[in-house]
């Protein structure tokens, strides 16, 4: 594949095509701004599914460090999904401990208030020596939810500027007909790295990296001869700040003996069920070589989907100098087990591959804290970077 | 010693070790093992990885009995030692984030079979 010469910045003009400074990158004072000013406003995918909750009191609980919330998102008697803080309304303390479960209710452990699937006080330990409590005015406070094509996201903002559903606008014409509903979480990880939120991410927003960085864990499968650099065929920014990006798979990728066994057995994340015909909600119908589409939902939670599977993630910021990468694999749900092992060949590439992602950002992170450069160059194929610099730069300041 | 595996897999009965139940556990035991014991690994079982899938698959995933589930563990066991095999010729990922940065979390399929 041939890419003309900056095609990307003929599309994007505004973007520039200068050096960017990576002052938002290392600054305190910046980062207070992105939290008050960005992340307080925005909906968070929790990288859950509604499926991963199916019955009644299946619940789980995410800290979420950027607003120091610890949530609780749990499904009602009534089958409603609805998101908590996971505190006690008589002094506070924390009532749900694990990280998932069942339960048919939540009792504090403190004095022993107990509150029922839906978050209302439902019992109070000695009631009577308080003065006039109203129990049905005390429910557990609660939090935005709403749910997208079966994703669960929250938002903190006491009344959120836009629905879930504006938010996610620009990517319904993309990605709504994929086939969600079939899937299923087979793989949960989750990873502390000592650097900023958007130099994390940095190294998931191009393909620039691939021949490099994915030398061994993918030699073949989106580089070869026709495109050694991982050019991206398509790449979408939105004035709200999603993105949709087509990763390139190569077509003269060849199977080791153990991906060829995991074919046999199911589908593979680079021969997938889908692959003979084009996969609705994305862009291999358009794109030569498609590989996956990677869809990032401003500011850093994606859903990316390739050829019958899909991988959720999100560089929660914890820190101007701590994030937490979690990301999440959903496959067709396995019903022979030799559909599982064949999965597990997928899953450990692809975990193992997105240790090779985070490799770099720790010490990337270091020399712009150390000053040994103040601003960073990016090329058309890293447009997706510059765009997320602009558009972070842009709400801070507004 | 009474064997851990069904009978049709008694030649691999010196493996019923590395059957381990969750991925966690597969990645510790394929980053603690060496690269001799994992290509021995690798090359015993690969063979056999056909006839595995067929016996399993006389079963859904639900109704597995705990000598077959100990054998979908060798299986699943195989994919992350064929990884380090064939991709990293190491049993950790060389030029990456270190492991003790990495949690993996169990999800449905894994507690489901744990029951």
């Amino acid at each position: 594949m041939n890419a003309p010469k900056h095609a990307f910045a003929a599309m994007y003009p505004e973007l520039g095509t200068g050096p960017v400074s990576t002052e938002s990158a290392v600054s305190k004072e910046f980062f207070e701004l992105e939290r008050e000013k960005i992340f307080r406003h925005q909906w968070f995918s929790l990288l859950k599914r509604d499926s991963d909750i199916p019955n009644p009191g299946d619940y789980f609980v995410r800290e979420i460090e950027i607003v120091g919330v610890s949530v609780l998102v749990i499904r009602g008697d009534d089958n409603k999904i609805r998101a908590f803080h996971n505190s006690c309304t008589h002094r506070g303390n924390r009532l749900v401990h694990d990280d998932m479960g069942c339960t048919v209710g939540m009792q504090c452990d403190f004095h022993g208030w107990t509150f029922n699937r839906q978050g209302e006080l439902a019992y109070v330990t000695d009631e009577e020596q308080f003065y006039d409590l109203d129990k049905s005015e005390l429910g557990m406070p609660t939090i935005h939810l709403d749910i997208w094509r079966g994703f669960l996201f929250v938002n903190f903002d006491e009344t959120p500027d836009q629905t879930l559903e504006t938010a996610m606008g620009d990517f319904n014409q993309d990605l709504s007909p994929f086939a969600f509903d079939d899937l299923e979480c087979i793989g949960r990880y989750r990873y502390e790295v000592d650097a900023n939120w958007k130099t994390t991410m940095n190294a998931f927003q191009e393909g620039y990296h691939v021949a490099l960085v994915h030398k061994r864990s993918a030699p073949d499968a989106f580089t070869g001869d026709d495109n050694p650099y991982c050019h991206l065929p398509k790449v979408k920014l939105q004035d709200n700040g999603n993105q949709s990006l087509a990763v390139p798979a190569a077509p003269e990728h060849k199977l080791s003996p153990t991906e060829e066994l995991a074919f046999k057995f199911g589908s593979t994340f680079t021969q997938g069920v889908g692959n003979t015909e084009a996969c609705p909600g994305t862009w291999q119908g358009e794109a030569e070589n498609w590989g996956f589409d990677l869809n990032i939902i401003f500011p850093f939670s994606r859903i990316n989907v390739g050829a019958g599977w899909c991988y959720v993630d999100a560089f929660w910021p914890v820190a101007q100098d701590q994030t937490v990468y979690e990301l999440a694999y959903y496959f067709p749900k396995p019903v022979k087990p030799s559909q599982m092992i064949s999965q597990e060949f997928s899953k450990v590439v692809l975990r193992d591959l997105s240790r090779e992602d985070l490799a770099t950002n720790e010490m990337t992170h270091a020399a712009l804290m150390a000053g040994s450069i103040n601003k960073i160059q990016l090329s058309d194929q890293e447009i997706a970077v510059r765009h997320l610099y602009k558009t972070v730069t842009a709400r801070v300041a507004d | 010693m009474a064997n851990r595996l069904p009978e049709e897999f008694s030649d691999l009965e010196g493996y019923a070790d590395w059957a381990e139940p969750t991925e966690a556990a597969r990645m510790a035991r394929r980053i603690g093992a060496t690269m001799a014991e994992l290509t021995d690994y690798y090359s015993t079982v690969l063979p056999r990885m056909e006839a595995i899938a067929a016996y399993l698959d006389q079963w859904d995933l639900p109704d597995l009995p705990d000598t077959a589930k100990r054998l979908l563990y060798i299986g699943m066991m195989y994919m992350e030692v064929a990884v380090a095999v064939e991709l990293f010729k190491d049993p950790d990922v060389p030029e990456s984030s270190p492991v003790e940065k990495l949690t993996v979390l169990t999800e449905h399929g894994e507690r489901a079979l744990l029951g």
